[in-house]
């Protein structure tokens, strides 16, 4: 399998190059073109085996699409390109029996021996106040993802703190808690920052350099209302 | 301080590398990540809550401001960014000013101090606000907009559509009149426009918001 991301920064597709029998998992949606002799599958799980239809049900809780697609090629392989919604960049990601936390709107798809789930933080996320969701990828194989905006990692050595609107993914060997961006809690607030992650311990979180929300909060008193 | 622009034209953001002792100001809700070792601290936008609350009422901007400062002992990075798509400007200032759009602010350095000055009733009706931010003194000012900023230099007079005029030297004036005739400036959507008068520098951009919800408020059902 190989992947190429087109078009980046402004406006990225992802170019997955199919082998003989390789299968791409992506979310649902995220299709926008692909030769005709692809098989595609519509499952609840990303792997076989027993426990999908619950996963599917963190899935459609965290946002994302209660269904996963999976694009598979016969003898002769074949192409499929991917994309999202949100104007950015994409990328990709290469796990080797590894694990990577990812948010949840930046999944766009993955390799077929890679594990989706929502188990990680999820919960300590959403008692912290903020509406956040995390992916956990787990096992062997490629990871695209994207993002609002350009994407920027950070090797984190010592302490950073990242927005929360700003994460796209990061390394499981990363500590990360939510926290108070300045001095005090006071300060945080007022100064428009609220709520941000701060990793700790030795790893890579790959940063939008955009925020959803905040682009919101300009464009939304612009929009009217809809209509009931 | 050493700082770098990336991701332009479509998605501009700041690198703020601060040595000991340094710091940045930026606007609230400008940090997008930061080494955790900086200290983060809120401030009345201008000093004072009086200046605070003109700012915001008056010139579309926040009334808090936050500032990054450096206590540690080695170079640490801040990563600012504006809330919408598009491209930023990095302005060197050296006892000079820029006049700035409500809402075009994102960061500066300490020697600049940010005023707000009388803008004439001709600037509120081209939506520019009553009142212009301008940002005086020795140092560092970065400002962006929506879309990608254009630069132009004017002698004499120009004009420039509504709410596209996003920075411009101190000496310019601003006028608001109807794009052409009364007939040809309400079918031909252009409606009133901006006046420039003056010699010097002007940035324009590319994009507004205001032109994006209008294209999508239809949409909307």
């Amino acid at each position: 399998m190989n992947i190429e991301i087109v078009q980046g920064p402004g406006n990225a597709a992802a170019k997955v190059s199919l082998g003989a029998n390789e299968t791409i998992t992506a979310e649902s949606g995220s299709m926008i073109a692909m030769n005709s002799h692809l098989h595609m599958n519509t499952t609840t799980h990303s792997r076989g085996g027993a426990g999908g239809l619950l996963k599917a049900v963190k899935r459609m809780f965290a946002g994302e699409s209660f269904f996963l697609n999976h694009y598979k090629a016969g003898q002769e392989g074949g192409d499929v390109y991917l994309s999202t919604p949100l104007p950015g960049d994409m990328m990709t990601h290469e796990l080797n029996d590894e694990s990577l936390i990812v948010q949840a709107r930046s999944f766009v798809a993955c390799g077929d021996d890679v594990d989706v789930d929502l188990g990680w933080q999820g919960f300590k996320s959403l008692l912290s106040g903020e509406s956040m969701f995390w992916i956990h990828l787990k096992g062997t194989g490629p990871v695209i993802l994207n993002s609002f905006g350009a994407i920027y990692p950070i090797e984190v050595d010592g302490d950073v703190l990242v927005d929360t609107g700003h994460i796209v993914a990061f390394q499981d060997t990363l500590d990360f808690s939510i926290t108070k961006a300045g001095k005090s809690w006071l300060h945080s607030f007022m100064g428009g920052e609220g709520l941000v992650c701060r990793f700790h311990g030795t790893g890579t979180v790959w940063c939008q350099s955009h925020n959803p929300p905040s682009f919101g909060l300009q464009l939304g008193p612009m929009l009217k209302r809809r209509p009931r | 301080m050493r700082s770098e622009i990336q991701g332009a034209p479509s998605f501009a953001y700041i690198h703020v590398d601060l040595e000991p002792g340094e710091s940045v100001l930026a606007e609230s809700d400008a940090m997008a990540s930061m080494a955790a070792d900086l200290d983060m601290r809120v401030r009345f936008n201008g000093g004072n809550i009086f200046t605070a609350l003109l700012k915001k009422l008056f010139g579309g901007e926040s009334f808090f401001v936050n500032e990054f400062q450096n206590n540690s002992s080695g170079s640490k990075r801040v990563t600012l960014v504006q809330g919408t798509p598009g491209n930023l400007r990095q302005v060197d200032l050296n006892n000079s000013s820029v006049c700035l759009q409500p809402g075009a602010y994102v960061a500066s350095s300490p020697g600049v101090k940010l005023g707000l000055s009388w803008a004439g009733f001709a600037s509120f009706f081209g939506r520019e606000g009553l009142f212009r931010l301008k940002a005086t003194g020795t140092g560092t000012v970065w400002y962006g907009a929506y879309g990608e900023l254009v630069e132009k230099n004017v002698e004499g007079d120009y004009i420039v559509d509504t709410a596209h005029l996003v920075a411009y030297e101190p000496q310019m004036r601003l006028k608001v009149q109807l794009a052409g005739g009364v007939f040809s400036s309400l079918l031909g959507g252009e409606g009133f426009v901006t006046r420039v008068e003056g010699t010097g520098k002007i940035i324009v951009q590319s994009r507004s918001l205001h032109g994006f919800s209008r294209w999508l408020n239809p949409k909307i059902y």
